[in-house]
């Protein structure tokens, strides 16, 4: 994982930048008139896809994001993904996942009435229960991190956060620039 | 709560022991304060508390210097960063007696042997080499000196793994010198200790309890091997499940006293228990020692290193400890993060209306081209929009062979950059870390094709060091 992360950003970056205008290439190739918010769209799963493809399937995180993708996404998103991916996306149907709502209510009722009884135990409970919570949170966070121990968990994290600080910078570029240029077209 | 523990002694104090009540105050307050941060700092002040009593009881002697930086990066490869193992092993150095019988453990090539294996294992107790060795110097000092060592020593350790029957440690400590490594110096320091107070004070059994009371402290792990024997590793798991018996009818007993935390630090306060049953491995000091604990000693060690990786990747994040707040800012970062991405896309997806982005750069270059030169101005943007002086820099250091290089104006560029300044300052205030890439990270994107105009060195005019 060490490794992983002192390679090269700069690699990353170039890598993760081609991708993501390729992605965004098909998209306008497919339709040229989107509004904002479909480009936006269109951008994002681009760069999302990109910077995971990055990874090549090494991480959890990249995988989940790519399953994603192949679930719930149509046309021309599918099309730029597989573009960016180089391979065929399989073709996924959104799995319908269904709670009962009576087992949820039942053992949140359980979880209070455990907790309205329960005075403060102790500090170490305390403390777990708040880590118990934010590593729940950060399950929810991570793409694909609800399967993931607590280790494997960290582990994640670490990488998706290092992937997402690139995507981040990149965007962030290509936005000056495009600003940039935007308002020098403007002016001239 | 280990407050009470020390101040509930209950011992009749001689002199050592009223010391040992004194010196710990500050200290035990200072784990008291650290215990309610995390479960993870909880387990890091067992780790504390035995280095530290560890190092009380080796490093009285000028070697001890030595030893206990060796014992202090060994609890800093262990623990995560903290700022508490330090403070505390100069309290208690400072604080404790200095026992002119007691060796110096420091010279024991032995000790250092087990120091650098500390390291590898961990928070394996040291239980078996160091209290063997500690016993024959130990019992040969006189009465109060011996008292005394153990009084300082155990007293900061919180976490004592079971201090051993006082009585009945002597048998088992007199036993086989060599016991497995693995278990930390420190409730060897406290075998030793019990084993010298039980040889000094054959009535001790208040002073025995008293180091029960001390050691007790909740644990996750459910057992413990409490009493510190001479035998093999090999036999530890027999071992720690006789300890953990052993220490829950202790435990039961201890409670009457307030001293006993449901968890591990069991030690055998009857006196009258026939020296076989102290035939134990040592535990390790506040740890457990059966398999399920081991285990979850490593899994919690790679845990704890992880999350200093995250440490150095998430910003303002090495002056948190715990797991708790870590994983919060961990949160809040990642949260950020991908909120920038959203907010990032959105404004390109404003800015171009379609997303055609190489057109762009040749636009770019074209206009270039055209544009006239103006005079080159300074602009005096503030650290707060990192990413635009960078890039600037780039772009106008790139200088791509074979394009016509038309003096690219700063001005135009400064002057956009500086209208979008405002519009993304609170954005880019976020992230300072980002104003850290590297300009070859840049440049080669910008040479990718942002713009592919190439511009004449510049940097003379871009002063601005971010």
């Amino acid at each position: 994982m060490k490794a992983r992360m002192q390679m090269s950003s700069s690699v990353v970056k170039q890598e993760f930048f081609k991708k993501w205008i390729k992605g965004m290439q098909i998209y306008s190739a497919f339709n040229k008139e989107m509004t904002i918010m479909e480009r936006k769209r269109a951008i994002k799963l681009s760069a999302d896809v990109a910077i995971a493809s990055t990874r090549s399937a090494t991480t959890q995180w990249s995988r989940a994001v790519v399953a994603d993708v192949s679930t719930s996404a149509a046309g021309a998103a599918r099309a730029a993904a597989e573009e960016i991916l180089g391979r065929k996306l399989p073709e996924r149907k959104a799995l319908a996942t269904t709670c009962s709502k009576k087992i949820v209510r039942r053992s949140h009722q359980r979880r209070s009435k455990a907790a309205a009884r329960g005075v403060v135990r102790s500090s170490a409970a305390i403390a777990k229960k708040l880590v118990r919570n934010r590593t729940r949170v950060l399950k929810r966070l991570v793409p694909g991190g609800k399967k993931l121990d607590e280790i494997s968990l960290i582990k994640e994290t670490l990488d998706y956060i290092a992937c997402l600080q690139v995507q981040v910078d990149v965007m962030r570029h290509l936005a000056a620039a495009a600003e940039s240029l935007d308002h020098q077209q403007i002016s001239f | 709560m280990d407050k009470d523990y020390l101040m509930n002694a209950g011992i009749p104090p001689p002199q050592p022991l009223q010391f040992e009540t004194s010196m710990p105050m500050p200290w035990s307050s200072d784990q008291s304060f650290l215990n309610p941060n995390s479960s993870m700092d909880h387990q890091f002040s067992h780790f504390d508390s035995s280095w530290t009593s560890m190092v009380s009881t080796t490093t009285t002697t000028a070697d001890g210097f030595a030893l206990r930086q060796l014992i202090w990066k060994l609890g800093g490869a262990g623990a995560s960063d903290r700022p508490s193992p330090l403070p505390l092993l100069d309290q208690i150095n400072l604080a404790s007696l200095a026992p002119p019988a007691l060796p110096s453990l420091a010279a024991d090539p032995g000790f250092t042997e087990r120091a650098a294996k500390f390291s590898c294992f961990g928070s394996r107790s040291f239980n078996g080499r160091t209290s063997s060795q500690h016993l024959q110097p130990r019992s040969a000092t006189p009465g109060q000196s011996m008292v005394a060592l153990p009084r300082v020593a155990s007293s900061p350790s919180l976490k004592l793994n079971g201090s051993p029957p006082p009585r009945n440690r002597n048998s088992g400590m007199e036993m086989q010198p060599e016991r497995k490594f693995g278990k930390l110096p420190s409730s060897g320091a406290n075998s030793n200790e019990e084993s010298s107070v039980s040889e000094q004070m054959p009535s001790g059994e208040t002073g025995s309890k008293a180091f029960n009371e001390m050691n007790s402290r909740k644990r996750k792990s459910a057992s413990r091997g409490k009493n510190k024997d001479d035998r093999s590793n090999s036999a530890k798991e027999a071992d720690d499940d006789e300890n953990v018996k052993r220490s829950k009818q202790t435990e039961i007993c201890e409670n009457e006293q307030e001293c006993n935390k449901a968890d591990e630090n069991k030690t055998n306060q009857k006196p009258p228990e026939p020296p076989k049953d102290y035939i134990h491995v040592r535990a390790r000091r506040g740890q457990a020692t059966d398999s399920h604990s081991l285990a979850e000693r490593v899994r919690r060690e790679k845990i704890s290193e992880r999350m200093k990786l995250l440490q150095d990747l998430v910003p303002g994040c090495n002056k948190v400890t715990g797991k708790a707040l870590m994983l919060d800012e961990i949160i809040n970062y990642v949260q950020s993060l991908q909120r920038q991405v959203e907010f990032l896309s959105m404004k390109l997806a404003s800015v171009n209306p379609d997303l055609d982005f190489n057109m762009e750069n040749l636009l770019s270059k074209d206009m270039y081209q055209q544009s006239t030169s103006l005079p080159q101005q300074m602009y005096p943007l503030d650290s707060s929009s990192p990413a635009y002086y960078h890039h600037h820099q780039n772009v106008q250091q790139q200088q791509l062979p074979g394009t016509n290089i038309s003096s690219v104006d700063p001005l135009p560029l400064d002057a956009s950059l500086g209208i979008q300044m405002p519009s993304v300052d609170g954005f880019v205030q976020n992230l300072p870390q980002f104003s850290a890439f590297t300009e070859d990270d840049l440049h080669s994107i910008v040479q990718m094709g942002l713009i592919q105009n190439s511009v004449q060195n510049q940097s003379s005019n871009m002063k601005v060091e971010l």
